[in-house]
């Protein structure tokens, strides 16, 4: 039989999913517990958060919140750094750690017949770590190498800048890691205090997805956990973003400079906006994914970088709405020119039918291949607790992406971004790009590496 | 392609084998070939609404000239910039517009293109891989390869020249092998090379190398195997062999000593890498050598994790992985120094561990967590279609056998400490390795 090659084959009729059925249970304490059954592999994995992350770290202690994540793994009950790693390593399980801006997390991955064991050396890293003086200055040295390196990294200053000029010094204004004053000055007191203070279960949950029996699991969490006692929390630091009337370029001088690192935004919205899935979709169409018009433009029209995107940060607070593109030196003016031009356009309605069609496609049809195994399902339940998602939010995404109209795109593009009042900071040769960026009739301000002005 | 996958850099290497045969069904696979030499493999699995297409095909760097290094993966974006009856940029629109995802990568002995689609998708996919294996060259233009070819510039920007360390696989390669040799250059190329690829010189690339008897295709997830087998048959059934293919010596000549080099560059800390020579993948010392990097790093208890970082604190960090490579094996090593301490310093104190293994071997618990570890990355292989596709396109590629996937932890299963330790003392010597320090230019 031949085929008609010219035309695109149709597909046959669609296939059900639906994502896998929670099992919950919340103990005395406020401890939520979650789990979800997964037999495609022999595998397990468990995921625990707490609601405390960077957000909660004072300017003069940034980077405490990670700091105290990375030292969990560093000792916990009766084992030290070396003897936990030895006794995953025979159970074939791997734990890991660590912040963001909205949670700290602790994770273990196993088999499923080694879950038990592994689950109570999990339980151990979350109630009883040691937090050992020795290992923060370790850890300490390490962050400040880390942090040294970063100075040579463009995209990480383009970034920290960026964060840095919309948000100050406050929450959302240093990174995660926090800086090497900060960094440098936090005790093991500081540390041990973070933990008691933010590892509490009224505060966190726990969430399990894999080849397990749901209510077995269920019991041993409880059986780990139910004796862990509440604790009130001290109240959450709120964001102090700047509002800019106009807008303005940064310029950060790196003479080795064979690109420019851009990034083009300013405040964007919280996670628990009503708007969450018109701007899911607005952005997916302006430079969320590979077919959106910026890197459309950018890349494979002009050639100018190997890929431009866009981004909101949904966090519990209003995260930056970024552009992000590194593009060579002698293209930086046309490139800020062609993504201001695209922020523009979004915002004027001119959505063609097809391409919202294509977009809301995308988002709907691609969900299922990110929730394959264990640790997908795990990630999505955790944003399930992070984010108070409802109950049926995944079963109903497909629907709420579905729904949205050229207007929907159109009202949330005027909503929230505003072309005409964007911080624009470049990491780029300032000898060669200095006098193009000149032409765009915006001022430009030129800052060193650690943000001071120069000149 | 997108920047999102690495072309096989630091690469963990996927280790197959069901790891607790209690549980785990043995893949059930449907392997044949069509007249025309194309390899399929059906795997039929209805755990997801999906379907993974999976092209392997058998070229990378490795069959590029000198002078003409880039080619493989100039070529991997070019793949996706339309064919006789696919636009421009059409591919990714098709496959993203459904709900697919896609990408493509190229390493030095294979380049691969995959999406995941919804699995009533399933001609889609066909229709694109199969319109693009032998309809790409009417499509081709100069236009075209002059805006992908700026694409792949500044992808060596970006991750090559405008980072730090961003060279040292490059370096490495020089250093350790001969110009000649088809390993000598990264995938990415040269910048001369890439500006020096003709129109002619892509068509001939594609002629030579892009044919059903250099690829596998490989079909997981949820499909009636019956009208799959029929779809292959009318998408690629009709499409061309060729002629016979080049010939590349890959016989690699031994070093005489070690050869290193200090290489002064904007870096904050000075950076040890080294490449050690070993028999191919596959190969048992290979397989040996992949448990001992697993010793050697990966964990707080590892021997180097332990030595430099924990206790001497020497070092930030420490790495050594084995690549999976085809024409000659790969175990690579890096450190980066702590603030303070002398590069030579920290080498020294990895040569002291490797030493104590050559001298001492390994524990008996060591052995038992690297094959916890081989096992556990096999199982989380065979989770995802995607990853498991790419699995079996591997066995089938480099090994001509996609059911190895069922035997391939056999040889990690039986390998012994003193296997472990004859490695260690065989090939983990000063002649056997390059070493390339990055250091501080104002040092």
């Amino acid at each position: 039989m031949t085929i008609d090659r010219t035309i695109a084959p149709q597909p046959g009729p669609p296939r059900p999913y639906h994502f896998p059925r929670v099992a919950r249970r919340t103990l005395d304490n406020g401890l939520r517990l979650l789990v979800a059954e997964n037999h495609n592999a022999p595998l397990v994995s468990v995921r625990s958060l707490v609601r405390s992350g960077a957000d909660y770290d004072t300017p003069e202690l940034a980077g405490l919140a990670s700091l105290t994540a990375e030292l969990l793994d560093e000792g916990a009950g009766t084992r030290d750094a070396v003897r936990l790693a030895e006794d995953l390593g025979l159970l074939g399980a791997s734990l890991g750690s660590g912040a963001d801006w909205d949670a700290s997390y602790i994770s273990v991955d196993s088999l499923s017949r080694t879950f038990a064991d592994s689950f109570a050396i999990f339980a151990d890293v979350n109630r009883q770590p040691l937090l050992p003086q020795s290992s923060l200055e370790r850890v300490q040295s390490e962050r400040l190498m880390e942090l040294l390196q970063q100075r040579d990294e463009p995209a990480s200053i383009a970034g920290k800048r960026f964060s840095n000029l919309i948000y100050g010094n406050g929450t959302y204004g240093n990174t995660v890691i926090g800086n090497p004053e900060s960094v440098a000055r936090i005790t093991v007191d500081d540390v041990r205090n973070f933990y008691e203070t933010h590892y509490v279960p009224n505060h966190g949950s726990i969430v399990i997805a894999g080849d397990v029996n749901a209510e077995a699991a269920l019991d041993t969490a409880s059986r780990f956990f139910a004796d862990w006692p509440a604790r009130e929390l001290p109240p959450r630091p709120e964001i102090a973003p700047k509002t800019f009337e106009s807008s303005r370029i940064y310029l950060i001088d790196r003479p080795t400079a064979v690109q420019s690192e851009i990034r083009i935004g300013h405040i964007g919205i919280a996670r628990s906006t009503e708007d969450y899935f018109a701007l899911s979709v607005m952005n997916a169409l302006l430079g969320g994914v590979f077919n959106s018009r910026i890197n459309l433009n950018l890349r494979e029209k002009h050639g100018y970088t190997y890929g431009a995107r866009s981004m909101f940060a949904f966090r519990r607070q209003a995260g930056p709405f970024v552009v992000s593109a590194p593009v060579r030196n002698e293209v930086t003016r046309e490139s800020v020119t062609e993504v201001l031009a695209e922020l523009r356009r979004i915002r004027t309605g001119d959505v063609e039918t097809v391409e919202l069609e294509d977009t809301k496609n995308y988002l709907m049809g691609s969900f299922p291949s990110t929730v394959q195994s264990a640790g997908d399902i795990a990630g999505r339940l955790l944003d399930m607790e992070l984010y108070d998602l409802p109950t049926d939010y995944f079963d109903r995404y497909r629907e709420n992406i579905g729904a949205i109209s050229k207007q929907d795109v159109e009202h949330v593009a005027q909503k929230y971004i505003d072309p005409e009042s964007v911080i624009i900071v470049i990491v780029g040769n300032a000898s060669q790009i200095r006098e193009p960026l000149g032409t765009l009739g915006m001022p430009i301000h030129e800052l060193d590496i650690e943000g001071m002005a120069i000149g | 392609m997108r920047g999102t996958r690495d072309e096989g850099r630091g690469m963990r290497v996927p280790r197959p084998c069901p790891c607790d045969t209690n549980r785990a069904p043995m893949l059930q696979l449907d392997t044949y070939t069509l007249p025309n030499g194309l390899r399929v493999v059906l795997n039929e699995d209805h755990s997801a609404p999906l379907v993974a297409v999976n092209l392997w095909y058998h070229v990378g760097s490795k069959n590029e000239r000198p002078g003409r290094t880039g080619f493989a993966h100039l070529f991997e974006h070019m793949l996706f910039s339309g064919s006789e009856h696919v636009g421009n940029n059409e591919h990714f629109r098709y496959v993203q517009s459904v709900g697919g995802v896609l990408n493509g990568t190229t390493f030095f002995d294979r380049t691969n293109y995959f999406e995941t689609l919804p699995s009533n998708y399933l001609a889609l996919g066909l229709w694109l891989e199969s319109d693009r294996m032998g309809y790409f060259l009417p499509a081709l233009t100069q236009e075209k390869l002059d805006i992908q070819r700026e694409v792949v510039k500044e992808e060596r920007r970006q991750r090559y020249d405008n980072v730090p360390y961003g060279t040292a696989f490059e370096r490495l390669l020089n250093l350790g092998y001969d110009p000649d040799y088809s390993y000598h250059w990264p995938t990415i190329g040269s910048m001369e090379d890439l500006g020096a690829a003709s129109l002619d010189d892509i068509r001939e690339f594609f002629a030579t190398w892009y044919r059903p008897d250099n690829a596998t295709l490989t079909l997981i997830g949820d499909f009636v195997p019956k009208e799959a087998r029929a779809l292959v048959e009318q998408y690629f059934g009709p499409l061309p062999s060729g002629g016979p293919f080049p010939q590349f010596n890959l016989e690699r000549r031994p070093l005489n000593g070690e050869r290193r080099e200090v290489f002064p560059s904007p870096v904050q800390l000075p950076r040890v890498y080294r490449l050690y020579h070993f028999p191919k993948m596959g190969h048992p010392d290979w397989i040996a050598a992949d448990l001992l990097s697993s010793v050697l790093s990966g964990d707080k208890a590892s021997r180097l994790e332990k030595a430099l970082v924990l206790e001497q604190q020497i070092a930030t960090d420490v790495a050594a992985y084995v690549l999976p490579t085809e024409a000659t094996g790969i175990f690579m090593m890096q450190a980066t120094a702590n603030e303070g301490v002398a590069i030579e310093d920290v080498e020294k104190a990895i040569d002291a561990e490797i030493a104590r293994i050559a001298g001492e071997g390994v524990t008996a618990d060591e052995l038992t967590r690297a094959k916890n570890r081989a096992e556990v990355e096999y199982a989380h292989q065979i989770e995802n279609y995607d990853s498991r596709a790419d699995l079996i396109g591997m066995m089938s590629t480099y090994f001509n056998d996609p059911s190895l996937v069922h035997t391939w932890l056999d040889p990690y299963r039986a390998a012994t400490g003193d296997d472990l330790q004859r490695v260690a003392r065989q090939y983990l010597v000063a002649e056997n390795r390059v070493t390339s320090l990055f250091v501080p230019e104002s040092v």
